[in-house]
């Protein structure tokens, strides 16, 4: 039942509650959970639709995880099981879909929301669900800032830490006028300013920003448009479908060969498909899985033995941390119950596949370090994987308290 | 850069755009000469001539060879379903009924893509004679690209002096202008719709098989892409072939122009074209008013 | 069986239905009859004018955003605010009206999906007041006048929600059987007779246009404030789409059926995607059945269970009807 509602109405609620929901609604957090009641935690991603490859990648790492907890101890005791919904990247599909996991399964734990825009629509209404919320893929810079909410944190590297990562990079790097290319939606347009920002700051020059429409085709104009700028660089802020093709149009144009690539995100499904058009690109990336610490290559260990010839993609091992940080979470906090996670939250220091993460209290963005990588050719792989070239500390990664910009 | 070159490269970016947009609007027109409706499925079907694509030219190892299988496969699925399902909704005369069936066909065939090929992306690499690059008054053009103008240009030619010299031609213009006066004439116009929904639907797969190398084959790749086909062959006149031609072009370029001077607007300038067209003449540039 | 006892009957089933649903449908059930009121104020087009609008997500769209911002910026009450969005609607509906009634069949279906998509670009254009690709988000649903709390409920959500479809089922019907009603009937089955008789056919083509946008808007307006945000999917062309699938597959030009229509596409797709991940092969299926085999949509398979006669005039109007889309 969800509070405000209760408290407002009671008794026509009483009524519907009586009739149909009590059996479903009251049970497992309200009484104390015995040993065996699964933890759930609900996964309203897209299985069908444009982005459904980044849904599949979150599903496949946590069926993953739950295989491997489940076989364990579990957490506190108790298996995992996932909950999956398929929103089709519809902000109005996932909310109901959250809200019927609420209501109906009674789950109170939320990730694995691909678009940021639905998690802008959740965020509101997670007071109401009294439920709790963790990204492993949400960029938009605005969510731990302007759109900050007490029930959500962000696990993974946001689009402002992303440009920054960058843009720390191109402090040391010869080139010295740039020109932005980026999806005019919230997460590039948010990816640009805070390029933009940082590019003043270490005196390099912005010359030209070119926003192209969602769901973009055709990148030539724009590739002219770069090639007529005469900039040494190129930062792009492209993902998915506009990313591939953009490389794909940009390497007929032989554009990589006139200007340096930076990215604001490396994504490995995507590499993979464009081949030798990736080869030189240099990039941030949210999650390199050629990261050399023990914590890393035990889970890219796992993940290769279960599924086989597949490498795991940021989204893999994003999702991965923000789990490894929610069981971390729960751990602490005794309970599954949203408010005692969030509480264990604020400022819990965990290691996981990127390192060392901090979820600091202040706007409950999670401090990761920033990886720059550069897409290489590989003996031991079949397609080009991301090489790092230099990592950042997580100190200077993340931005301001509740803002998308940086003071230093 | 200079103007001269670069207003020639412009020019030839925007007919690369033309020929793909052509290969989609062309099918999209002829099928509704027949159908006197809009084919849903049309944008699913170029996503689908992009996966067999893909697969075609995997297994083959040629590029060409998968230009040629893609839209002879997918031509075959539209003649399928031309037979199983639209044959049996024409006497209806219900454009509700076509819109439902192809809106159902749609959703079918993408669920059946992403069952068959998955998530992932699928990249058609262009085979190297295809891969260089042309310098054109000092500026860099990929040669892909004056390779898709080319073809779209003799497809184009082909198609016209087809629908013009052939008896197969004639049929189609016939069909498309009064279906109940060439049957009356003791002609077979069912053969003659579901060749042309089988032959629509294998030109959108060839569009779709050519823009592959472009944008990869991904689930969605044709949603956009179908729109601006729509907004091509209301352009041009509904079931008008040359206009197809004539809205192709000219919407390929208000898309270059508006993307290189009207960034903001860059989305709003094809539709505001298209009800400016419209609004002067209601049945297209070269269609008539029905 | 009179359509009075059927109205009365249907209504009250309605109000009870919460109470025989467990808690979590009543989200669907919520938004199931907003689309049938959606689906039922295109079917004012569609069905008694044989204009089929490809662009009816404007409406919906129009309504959506004009009430999140009302709400949000104002904090208005929440009828007020949906009834100013729906009035709003209107009058940006008239001069989109004057201009698509210029043309029939397909020109007015491209004309409207135009509109719906220009205004689809607007909200990137104009983003500081629109919040470009994420809409507008955290709408607030204020309670209900008098400051009784009853709106932001669920449950009092759904009454209100019934009450304006079934307010708007009424109107909605009285007009189609009105003088008005039956001169569109005329302008339906032969334009140009109608025309001959003296009657001005664009101008009452218009007012429905401008009403059907009213209606689609209210359901926008209903919308909003419910699920707290507005996005532009709300505009996109695959909105409206569906919602004239929604009217087809409940049968036009009987308002009850796109109602039925409407709730039954939500919930169906709602409820397959929970029984597998392929559940479009499912959903695709059902509608090319149903075109197979169910040509006159959900309401003629009803009414041909329960009255013979009304699907056999449905039948004929649809046999009458000249090259339609043309």
């Amino acid at each position: 039942m969800n509070a405000s509602t209760a408290a407002t109405s009671r008794r026509a609620l009483l009524k519907a509650t009586v009739a149909a929901g009590a059996v479903i609604a009251a049970p497992a957090y309200l009484t104390r959970a015995t040993a065996a009641t699964p933890i759930k935690i609900g996964i309203p991603t897209v299985i069908t639709g444009g982005y459904a490859i980044l849904g599949q990648q979150t599903i496949r790492t946590c069926k993953l995880v739950a295989k491997l907890k489940n076989a364990g101890k579990g957490v506190l005791g108790r298996p995992v099981e996932f909950l999956y919904q398929d929103t089709q990247g519809d902000p109005a599909n996932c909310v109901r879909k959250c809200q019927e996991l609420v209501e109906r399964d009674d789950c109170r734990i939320f990730t694995g929301v691909i678009v940021s825009s639905e998690a802008a629509a959740i965020m509101p209404k997670l007071e109401e669900w009294n439920a709790f919320f963790i990204s492993h893929g949400n960029g938009d810079g605005r969510l731990t800032a302007e759109l900050f909410v007490p029930r959500f944190f962000r696990a993974n590297t946001s689009a402002p830490m992303g440009a920054r990562t960058v843009a720390l990079y191109l402090r040391d790097a010869p080139q010295k006028t740039f020109v932005a290319v980026a999806s005019d939606y919230s997460w590039g347009q948010s990816s640009v300013k805070a390029f933009e920002e940082q590019t003043k700051k270490i005196d390099k020059q912005l010359v030209d920003k070119i926003f192209t429409p969602v769901a973009n085709k055709d990148y030539s104009t724009y590739i002219t448009k770069v090639l007529q700028s005469k900039a040494e660089g190129c930062y792009i802020a492209l993902q998915g479908d506009e990313a591939r093709a953009f490389y794909s149009q940009a390497a007929q144009y032989g554009l990589a060969e006139r200007v340096q690539f930076f990215t604001e995100i490396v994504a490995q499904s995507d590499i993979k498909v464009l081949g030798k058009d990736a080869l030189g690109l240099i990039g941030s990336s949210r999650y390199p899985f050629t990261y050399d610490i023990p914590r890393n290559k035990e889970f890219v260990a796992a993940f290769t033995e279960e599924y086989k010839n597949q490498i795991p993609d940021w989204t893999d091992g994003e999702i991965y941390q923000a789990l490894t940080i929610l069981f971390a979470a729960i751990e602490k906090a005794d309970s599954t119950e949203p408010m005692k996670i969030i509480a264990a939250m604020e400022d819990l220091d965990v290691t996981s596949v990127k390192g060392p993460v901090l979820m600091r209290k202040c706007d409950h963005q999670g401090e990761n370090q920033g990886f720059v990588v550069k897409v290489a050719q590989n003996a031991k792989y079949g397609e080009p994987i991301p090489e790092i070239v230099k990592i950042y500390p997580r100190e200077v990664t993340t931005p301001d308290c509740r803002s998308s910009s940086y003071s230093t | 850069m200079d103007f001269l070159g670069f207003a020639a490269t412009q020019c030839l970016n925007a007919l690369s755009q033309a020929s793909v947009l052509f290969f989609i609007a062309c099918g999209l027109t002829l099928i509704f000469g027949i159908m006197r409706v809009i084919n849903f499925a049309h944008g699913v079907i170029f996503m689908l001539g992009a996966y067999v694509g893909y697969t075609a030219s995997a297994v083959s190892g040629s590029f060409l060879l998968s230009l040629v299988v893609a839209p002879i496969v997918v031509g075959i699925v539209g003649m399928v379903f031309e037979r199983v399902f639209l044959h049996r909704l024409y006497r209806r005369r219900d454009p509700g009924a076509y819109l439902m069936v192809t809106f159902g066909l749609a959703v079918v065939v993408s669920e059946a893509i992403r069952l068959i090929w998955g998530t992932q992306p699928l990249g058609t690499g262009i085979p190297d004679f295809l891969r260089g690059i042309v310098l054109v008054l000092g500026q860099p053009f990929p040669l892909y690209r004056l390779f898709l103008i080319a073809l779209g240009i003799s497809a184009a030619v082909a198609i016209w002096q087809f629908l013009d010299r052939t008896r197969a031609g004639l049929l189609i213009r016939a069909v498309s202008q009064n279906a109940e006066m060439v049957q009356a004439l003791g002609t077979d116009i069912d053969l003659v719709r579901t060749g042309v929904f089988g032959f629509g639907c294998a030109l959108a797969a060839l569009g779709g098989a050519l823009a592959a190398p472009l944008v990869t084959a991904f689930l969605g790749m044709g949603t956009t892409v179908v729109i601006d086909a729509f907004v091509v062959v209301i352009v041009g006149g509904m079931g008008s072939f040359l206009g197809s031609i004539i809205g192709s072009v000219l919407i390929a370029f208000v898309q270059v122009v508006g993307a290189y001077y009207f960034q903001e607007l860059a989305l709003a300038f094809m539709y505001l074209l298209m009800l400016a067209v419209l609004v002067v003449r209601p049945g297209g540039l070269l269609g008539k008013e029905e | 069986m009179n359509w009075k006892h059927g109205f009365i009957g249907a209504a009250l089933l309605c109000a009870l239905l919460p109470f025989a649903l467990p808690q979590y449908m009543l989200t669907i059930v919520v938004e199931a009859l907003i689309f049938g009121l959606l689906a039922m104020s295109l079917d004012l087009m569609v069905g008694y004018c044989r204009l089929y609008s490809f662009g009816h997500a404007a409406a919906y769209g129009l309504g959506a955003y004009a009430c999140g911002m009302l709400l949000k910026h104002f904090a208005l009450p929440l009828p007020i605010g949906i009834l100013l969005a729906v009035a709003i609607t209107v009058v940006i509906a008239i001069p989109i009206a004057w201009i698509c009634t210029r043309s029939t069949g397909v020109s007015f279906a491209m004309l409207t999906l135009a509109f719906a998509q220009l205004g689809y670009a607007m909200l990137y254009r104009f983003k500081e007041i629109t919040g470009g690709s994420d809409g507008i988000d955290g709408i607030p649903r204020p309670p209900g006048p008098f400051n009784i709390a009853w709106f932001e409920s669920k449950l009092g959500y759904y009454y209100l929600v019934l009450f304006c479809l079934l307010g708007s089922y009424l109107l909605c019907r009285a007009i189609v059987r009105s003088p008005f009603g039956t001169v569109l009937a005329a302008i339906r089955e032969n334009e140009v007779k109608a025309r001959s008789l003296g009657y001005n056919t664009r101008r009452y083509k218009l007012a429905t246009v401008v009403l059907a946008y009213g209606f689609g808007a209210l359901a926008g307006a209903l919308y909003a404030p419910f699920a707290g945000f507005a996005s532009p999917e709300l505009f996109f062309w695959l909105t409206s789409g569906r919602v004239l699938i929604m009217v087809v597959v409940g049968g036009a030009g009987t308002l009850v059926g796109p109602i039925l229509g409407g709730g039954a596409f939500l919930i169906l797709e709602n409820e397959l995607s929970q029984l597998t991940d392929s559940w479009p092969l499912i959903f695709g299926t059902i509608f090319i059945a149903f075109v197979m085999f169910a040509p006159q949509g959900i309401w003629g398979l009803i009414t041909g269970r329960f009255g013979r006669s009304a699907i056999a005039a449905s039948a004929a109007r649809t046999e009458e009807a000249p090259d339609a889309a043309a």
